[in-house]
């Protein structure tokens, strides 16, 4: 009886855990994608973090950044202070941006910003990354 | 050969820290008013840090972390800090003339009325931060982000600022030259007023 109900609790806790795969914004954002082969852009920001607001206000809408984000990313926003993060995604600084694919598998991380060209140098790079 | 002698002790007496002054700082992450020129703190953590009105002159702070650290009152003329990260620390009143700093991370320091002068920040993570009354003769910026901070009343005609990213950075109160105005206006930094360019 003792055993079973171990099992269950183990089970209950493996369902309330928060993955990404069961993060809102993540699943819309794999649904939005449809069949396009697409990476999501998860950036970590706070509200006052100039850094963050460089980043999503003038290098994701860079013009030799933007157009290249569009067609192989989707990003998806998460304040820390105001969102549930998901497990496994821990961060040592703010901004922090991981690169997930689709299945939920963290390809690469950045953490700080980056002028729009090294950016979009990166992005390139971690496209390739198989 | 005496005379020799003499200046090796008296160079070697100028440069040497207290080692229990160094000792209590290692362990405790604090001393206040402490003895530690020349001292290797290198390597550490020090976050939350108290070192304020110490001599950390020669100091050296490579790729230390000193996270809201307190270093106001300080002496670290001619330190180390290449690499290191003072994320919201708090260097105020402090003399950081000659400072090594390049590649280190000030993101959200406090840098009031301190001498910053021949510093090297070069290539530094410097987001946020505020200058307010600070010395900047000759301090090396170039390739920094100072995206976001605050200077005001600083003269920075003699700062070097080339490839900066000024972008949301405050200038009020503040003299530059011409060439430091044309770069902050193209970052789109924020010339409040009074800010001399000539």
């Amino acid at each position: 009886m003792m055993k079973f109900l171990l099992l269950v609790g183990i089970m209950v806790l493996n369902l309330a855990a928060h993955t990404i795969q069961n993060d809102e914004q993540f699943k819309n954002a794999v649904a939005g994608m449809g069949k396009e082969n697409k990476l999501v852009l998860m950036i970590y920001t706070t509200d006052d973090c100039p850094e963050c607001a460089y980043m999503k206000q003038k290098v994701f809408h860079d013009k030799s950044v933007e157009g290249y984000m569009r067609q192989h990313f989707v990003v998806i926003d998460k304040n820390i202070h105001k969102s549930k993060l998901p497990d496994g995604f821990d961060y040592f600084g703010i901004p922090t941006m991981f690169f997930v694919d689709r299945a939920g598998n963290k390809k690469e991380t950045i953490i700080g910003s980056k002028r729009p060209q090294p950016f979009l140098a990166e992005l390139r790079r971690i496209r390739a990354i198989k | 050969m005496r005379g020799v002698v003499l200046a090796i002790v008296f160079g070697v007496s100028l440069s040497a820290y207290d080692t229990s002054h160094l000792k209590k700082a290692i362990e405790e992450k604090e001393c206040i008013g402490c003895d530690l020129r020349g001292a290797n703190l290198s390597k550490m953590d020090f976050s939350g840090g108290d070192f304020h009105g110490s001599d950390l002159s020669k100091a050296d702070l490579r790729e230390s972390v000193f996270e809201l650290a307190d270093f106001n009152d300080c002496n670290l003329r001619d330190a180390n800090a290449q690499g290191a990260v003072f994320w919201k620390a708090s260097l105020e009143r402090s003399d950081l003339r000659g400072l090594r700093a390049q590649g280190a991370n000030f993101k959200g320091t406090h840098l009031n009325q301190s001498d910053l002068s021949r510093a090297d920040i070069r290539d530094a993570k410097v987001w946020k931060a505020d200058f307010t009354d600070a010395i900047l003769n000759k301090t090396d910026f170039r390739g920094s982000e100072i995206g976001g901070s605050k200077f005001i009343r600083n003269d920075l005609r003699t700062a070097k600022m080339k490839n900066t990213l000024l972008w949301e950075t405050h200038f009020r109160d503040v003299i530059m030259s011409k060439t430091q105005c044309i770069h902050a206006k193209k970052e789109e930094a924020i010339l409040d007023t009074n800010v001399t360019c000539r």
